[in-house]
């Protein structure tokens, strides 16, 4: 259904990424409150309040990052945090965020 | 934690559309508490939001960067953020608003327009009228 892995990206590129929408945005929340959460994407649509369909190319995004990663378990393809990714991602824009200055300009 | 306090001549529509103008006025110290209250909850709200999305580290930095020091002044919070996130900095405002309401027990509607100074301002006037800070 997907498929993952991107060539390297910058801090700046990996945050668009993520924040590239609200539904995104709700996606991490989901992942990073319960970082053990494995389920399909229609489960993870309605745990977040949403559709499939308005959820589905949000995860495929997320997948392609590499936030994401997919199994097959039984008949079921599901979707969960890959915890190392995560943390390596998320430290790239820790580190991009460092070198943005936002004090003192009007 | 009930608080007794009103604002003057709010005329408040919430999306619960149970916000009455109220008449008489707010002393200068209710107004600080309240205000003061307010700048707390929002700015744990804020916390919790850029945390859960984007993890420890990076709210780390945003604290050491200033960006929550003015939380309150919604103004001087949006320009920070579009610095740091560009087109992100709408996404986490609504996720700012969206846990603030939650809070709050005002609707959130993510497909109605957005505005986060607005938005504020209703939670604002929320908290202010029925004391729903705790």
């Amino acid at each position: 259904m997907f498929s993952g892995g991107q060539a390297e990206l910058s801090g700046s590129e990996i945050l668009s990424t993520l924040l590239g929408s609200e539904v995104r945005g709700d996606l991490l929340v989901l992942f990073h409150r319960n970082p053990g959460l494995i389920d399909t994407v229609d489960g993870v649509a309605r745990r977040i309040g949403r559709t499939t369909v308005a959820v589905i190319s949000e995860v495929r995004e997320l997948l392609v990052l590499g936030v994401l990663k997919q199994k097959r378990i039984g008949a079921s393809e599901v979707v969960f945090l890959d915890r190392a990714k995560d943390r390596e991602l998320l430290e790239s824009v820790a580190n991009h965020l460092k070198t943005v200055r936002i004090s003192g300009e009007n | 934690m009930h608080m007794s306090l009103r604002v003057r001549e709010s005329s408040l529509t919430n999306p619960r559309g149970n916000v009455e103008s109220v008449p008489g006025g707010l002393s200068s110290d209710q107004r600080f508490d309240a205000e003061k209250a307010f700048s707390s909850v929002l700015v744990s709200t804020v916390r919790e939001a850029v945390g859960n999305a984007l993890g420890r580290n990076v709210l780390e930095v945003l604290t050491s960067n200033g960006l929550l020091d003015d939380a309150n002044n919604s103004k001087e919070f949006d320009r920070k953020l579009e610095l740091l996130f560009g087109n992100g900095a709408g996404v986490l405002e609504r996720m700012v608003v969206k846990d603030l309401n939650r809070r709050l027990g005002i609707r959130y509607d993510s497909e109605a327009s957005f505005d986060y100074e607005k938005s504020l301002e209703t939670a604002r006037q929320v908290c202010f009228l029925e004391g729903r800070l705790n």
